[in-house]
């Protein structure tokens, strides 16, 4: 009988790859470094963009510039969270469908969700977004000089959950086009949501609502970093309720969870006849 | 096509059972000209391929069987299908009377599957990282662990290798370190797909031994194809080979000379460049004294062939041996087409 999996079996697996990360960090520590060092200037970059023009213009749509600074701590968490749980192609799933590497995760004796959720984990090589995220954070909450109690720290976790689920349910339904055009849609993924990405950064106060509303609903960039972000300094935008993005997350996942199932049922019944090593196990 | 339900398991004595197995693919035909491009447009055209035609076949715990036949005739489908990693069109799968798709997970534990052309180490690591990753992924007990990491190194000799990085490995070296790996949660069936693919003479002669020898010794029923007959017919007792995704003849070695008219080699050496003549034979090269022919005993008993031999004056030395499996094989193959 197959082993359970509990909370200690998930650790463990979460464990095992921290150490691999580890063990890659203090044997490459010199390009190690080079790359945390270009990850962090690359994500700075684009929301220091950002930030520089709310503070020459004192604010954007209505959104002052700590407001926006706490928008863009809130976009470099999540940047953080990502590279940290993401950077093995397990969020961008078209590549390891579209390149064949499925087949790798079939003979271990996981559930393929389990493997996924775990087998990236790299808090030390791709932990430093996240810090900077934090202290981006403690900075943004002092200026606006906002009550930090363990109910709004709980809502800031919700949140940031949320939004890492609508990422990875935008990249599996996406990436279920892989599964019956294997070449061709092999990037799906990394086009549909780092394409994206700066959208993300931006604040949308002061929009109209024919460019909010698209980007709230059919390309969620809204809900990467503006919507939460006013959520939680406690005025959602367009009179939605800040249960908003956990009500777009109940309609994503059941629909995402058809499609990618389906998906995967080809797959294994027509097989795919390609098979590409390339950036599996690296 | 009938379409039979597919059940979630039918338990048996046996390691692996097919019974009426099919697997079918759609393959996209594609025309180049633009009438072909407009046509494919609208309705586009499909060729249904039998990669598996109502297979049936059982192999019992401890055997170590040889899976041939030529390309494309449904060798890696049938690996595929076994380790659950593709869904029959219709039939019945069972191993270790468990159902691949339905007991993934409980299978996968007590399976092992090695594909020739793919690699299960981690690229940036070193080997003993990739094998204590295993470790964990598939819950190996300390105590288990520990004593198959230490029978696989000294087997396969790959201490020297298990600080080095996967990428720096040779062909050969990756193959045995991916053979330890696979070995390491004490599988009961493994399933290798081209395993001596690309590998020098001395990387191919230790994984045989260590396969041969793990069947001997530990009872691990094995599934090898391989296109290399010689290295089948060295590891296996039994050979099943495939034709157009039926099973064209399942047995062992010697039985597969039969069906070809039992070719046999018959090597004469004689003096003065004397070159016998032989009746039933063909010559196939003759130098410096030394004539190989073959021969059909079918035909031509050993009884009646040496003496005709002994009729000629200058026959120093006979030698007579099996054909190389290699060639009955090409036979049997050709026989196919």
């Amino acid at each position: 009988m197959a082993d359970k999996i509990t909370f200690t079996r998930v650790i463990k697996l979460l464990g095992i790859s921290a150490k691999m990360d580890l063990a890659w960090f203090l044997r490459d520590t010199k390009y190690a470094l080079a790359i945390i060092g270009a990850d962090i200037v690359s994500n700075l970059s684009v929301v220091s963009a950002v930030f520089l023009i709310s503070a020459r213009f004192g604010g954007i749509g209505g959104m002052s510039v700590d407001e926006v600074l706490f928008m863009m701590a809130y976009s470099t968490l999540i940047t953080g969270i990502f590279v940290m749980f993401g950077s093995h192609n397990n969020i961008h799933i078209s590549r390891i469908i579209g390149r064949g590497q499925l087949e790798h995760l079939f003979i271990q004796p996981l559930p393929i969700n389990v493997q996924l959720a775990t087998c990236s984990f790299s808090p030390f090589t791709g932990g430093s977004n996240f810090f900077v995220g934090v202290v981006l954070m403690i900075i943004a909450e002092r200026r606006l000089g906002l009550q930090v109690s363990f109910g709004w720290v709980l809502s800031l976790a919700v949140y940031l959950f949320i939004t890492m689920v609508v990422i990875v349910a935008r990249s599996y339904l996406v990436s279920s086009l892989a599964f019956y055009a294997p070449v061709a849609m092999e990037e799906i993924s990394y086009t549909a949501v780092e394409g994206t990405w700066l959208l993300s950064t931006f604040p949308l106060s002061g929009m109209p609502p024919f460019v909010q509303i698209p980007l709230l609903t059919v390309l969620p960039e809204g809900l990467m970093a503006w919507f939460p972000s006013l959520c939680l300094l406690g005025r959602p935008p367009l009179g939605l309720s800040v249960y908003y993005p956990a009500l777009y997350v109940i309609i994503l996942l059941p629909i995402t969870s058809y499609i990618f199932k389906r998906g995967l049922s080809y797959y294994v019944r027509k097989g795919s006849n390609r098979y590409v090593p390339y950036g599996f196990r690296r | 096509m009938s379409e039979k339900a597919l059940t979630d398991t039918f338990p048996t004595g046996f390691a692996v059972s097919l019974h009426n197995v099919t697997k079918s693919f759609i393959q996209w035909q594609r025309d180049n000209s633009g009438k072909g491009i407009l046509r494919n447009l609208i309705k586009p055209e499909k060729k249904v391929i039998l990669a598996l035609s109502d297979v049936t076949f059982d192999i019992r715990q401890g055997e170590f069987v040889a899976y041939a036949g030529p390309n494309g005739a449904g060798k890696s489908t049938t690996l595929k299908l076994l380790s659950g990693m593709l869904l029959p069109t219709s039939g019945e799968i069972s191993v270790l009377s468990m159902s691949p798709q339905k007991q993934r997970r409980e299978l996968m534990s007590r399976l092992g599957v090695l594909f020739g052309n793919r690699t299960e180490l981690w690229w940036d690591h070193p080997v003993i990282q990739s094998f204590e990753w295993k470790k964990v992924v598939w819950n190996i007990p300390e105590s288990v662990y520990r004593r198959n990491l230490e029978m696989v190194t000294e087997l396969l000799d790959i201490g020297g290798l298990l600080k080095t990085f996967a990428r720096e490995l040779s062909l050969g070296q990756r193959m045995r370190a991916d053979l330890a790996m696979m070995l390491l949660h004490s599988p009961e069936i493994i399933l290798l797909d081209e395993p001596t693919l690309g590998l020098d003479v001395v990387a191919k002669r230790q994984t045989i031994e260590f396969l041969k020898k793990i069947n001997r010794e530990d009872g691990v029923t094995i599934i090898v194809t391989s296109h290399d007959m010689d290295d089948l017919e060295e590891m296996a007792q039994r050979i099943l080979m495939i034709s157009g995704g039926k099973i064209a003849y399942d047995g062992d070695f010697d039985g597969l000379r039969g069906i070809t008219g039992n070719l046999t080699r018959v090597v004469v050496t004689t003096e003065n460049g004397f070159v016998p003549k032989l009746k039933n034979a063909a010559l196939l090269s003759s130098e410096n004294g030394v004539h190989e022919f073959e021969i059909d005993l079918a035909k031509t008993s050993i009884k009646a062939l040496m003496r005709l031999l002994s009729e000629f004056d200058g026959v120093c030395d006979v030698e007579i041996k099996k054909a190389p499996i290699e060639q009955v094989i090409a036979s049997v193959y050709s026989s196919w087409k």
